[in-house]
């Protein structure tokens, strides 16, 4: 079957949609990658023109092609240090916030989801260790949730690839990492140091317990949400979050489009969200 | 100090979350001076099919941006004929964020917001129709494009006709270009019909 080509109208149609969706905006210079990837999801769905395959997409009610676009449109990538201006922004400006605000011997609490098989937890977990002095008179919890078991256990057992280890600093490396045979692994001290829980964001039964936290990293996992079930995590974190306390979302992510419950920030390294003191009221 | 692990996230203080309420006991809690118990209760009525009516009846007097923000999500999630009326009346409201709200969680409620959607199309008051519209913006339905044309096509009202006209020009097809033509023809001294229209006309494809 052939396709007709995508037209520059179309594309930019196409891409103005997909920006009010989903935040991420495609300059022309994407035109291969996205073209790209419509042509695959175009032929999947059975459908013989951009045209016809839009008004499908963008009508569904189950939301479940949008879904499948969004997946193939966004990067799923994990590796160790991603987004990296953000644990900068982490040490120098939130957590000095945070600390200064804390009763002796309070614990800081930091929630990350979705845990993915743990990069991100352990990544922050070496940040604190190496490039925050504050660690030395706070103790600090970092819970890493996702809603897939299979991935936690990969997460607990902190074995990582060539490629997944690559921006970690050499030093980092030698230090909390072991050379195996079979890749990287996180040595035991790190592995212990971060929970590692199952958790459906939208399930309000499971995110009951969740709460207290000060730091909350959310990153690259709402853009997979519909709009509702994204109203829903923000009550979530809203919920899970002191009054006070921050909240992080992927570079291409905002807040302001979900949920008018946080203020924004900006830092430095990088903009956040917090949850108001003392709540709006 | 250090990187502490502890072995449970469950909260250590009792409170309004690890108590099992029942359907009358959260209803009461919707009226709670505390507004985080208010806001809890708002999420966990989701769990109650019959809630949406005590949800409804707390909008207009709740002043918790919080609270109303579980509740329209609970309503939205609930998606009954009470819920959906309750979020259609809210359009009606002088409370411009009541309005902004509910035309938000109208949007994520395409199969039930379709059939009173015409009824809305077809409000006296020319804002409710135009807020309507709004609410197609987003919505995911087959008929928006139907809708939209039946608008353009009769609506008497400029602005209303505008809004759908910029909406068309999205999503129309080629079946919304004879009715562009025609409401060029009806509002023949509007220069933003004019324009608009033209643009629209432009961007759909011809075949």
């Amino acid at each position: 079957m052939t396709q007709a080509a995508i037209t520059p109208e179309e594309y930019l149609k196409f891409t103005e949609f997909f920006y009010r969706k989903t935040g991420i905006r495609f300059e022309e210079s994407k035109r291969y990658f996205v073209d790209k990837r419509l042509y695959e999801r175009i032929k999947e769905s059975g459908r013989e023109s951009f045209r016809e395959y839009f008004s499908f997409m963008r009508f569904e009610a189950s939301g479940n092609e949008l879904q499948s676009l969004i997946n193939v449109m966004t990067i799923n990538e994990t590796y160790f240090f991603r987004e990296e201006y953000q644990f900068d922004c982490l040490v120098k400006s939130i957590l000095p916030e945070v600390s200064a605000k804390k009763a002796r011997g309070e614990p800081i609490r930091i929630w990350v989801l979705p845990s993915s098989s743990g990069e991100e937890a352990y990544g922050i977990a070496m940040c604190l260790l190496e490039r925050w002095p504050g660690i030395t008179e706070h103790d600090v919890e970092i819970i890493s949730s996702d809603i897939d078991t299979r991935i936690l256990d990969m997460a607990r057992a902190g074995l990582y690839s060539q490629r997944s280890v690559q921006k970690v600093p050499g030093a980092y490396l030698a230090k909390y990492f072991k050379a195996t045979t079979r890749g990287y692994q996180m040595v035991d001290s790190l592995r212990g140091a971060v929970e590692f829980t199952r958790v459906n964001l939208l399930d309000a039964a499971d995110v009951r317990a969740y709460r207290d936290f000060d730091v909350i990293f959310c990153r690259n996992l709402l853009i997979y949400f519909d709009d509702l079930s994204r109203k829903q995590a923000a009550l979530t974190f809203y919920e899970a979050l002191r009054p006070g306390g921050f909240f992080l979302l992927g570079h291409s992510e905002s807040m302001s489009r979900i949920s008018a419950l946080f203020q924004f920030r900006k830092f430095p390294d990088a903009m956040v969200y917090q949850r108001l003191e003392g709540g709006l009221a | 100090m250090a990187l502490i692990k502890q072995t449970k996230t469950e909260p250590t203080a009792i409170d309004v979350r690890s108590i099992v309420r029942d359907f009358p006991q959260l209803q009461a809690q919707l009226h709670s001076a505390d507004a985080s118990q208010r806001r809890w209760a708002a999420r966990e009525l989701l769990e109650h099919r019959n809630s949406a009516s005590a949800l409804v009846d707390r909008l207009p007097v709740e002043s918790e941006p919080s609270v109303r923000e579980a509740i329209f999500t609970t309503l939205a999630r609930l998606g009954d004929a009470t819920a959906v009326q309750g979020l259609v009346e809210c359009l009606g409201s002088d409370d411009a964020s009541l309005r902004n709200e509910a035309i938000e969680a109208l949007k994520t409620m395409p199969s039930e917001v379709a059939p009173v959607m015409q009824g809305l199309l077809h409000h006296a008051d020319a804002d409710v129709r135009i807020l309507a519209i709004n609410v197609l913006e987003s919505l995911r339905h087959p008929r928006v494009e139907q809708w939209l044309i039946e608008v353009i096509e009769s609506d008497p009202a400029v602005n209303v006709c505008g809004c759908a006209l910029d909406l068309l020009t999205e999503v129309g097809t080629r079946h919304s270009r004879a009715p562009l033509q025609r409401l060029k023809a009806r509002f023949a001294s509007e220069p933003y019909i004019q324009f608009a229209a033209m643009l629209a006309l432009k961007r759909i494809d011809p075949a």
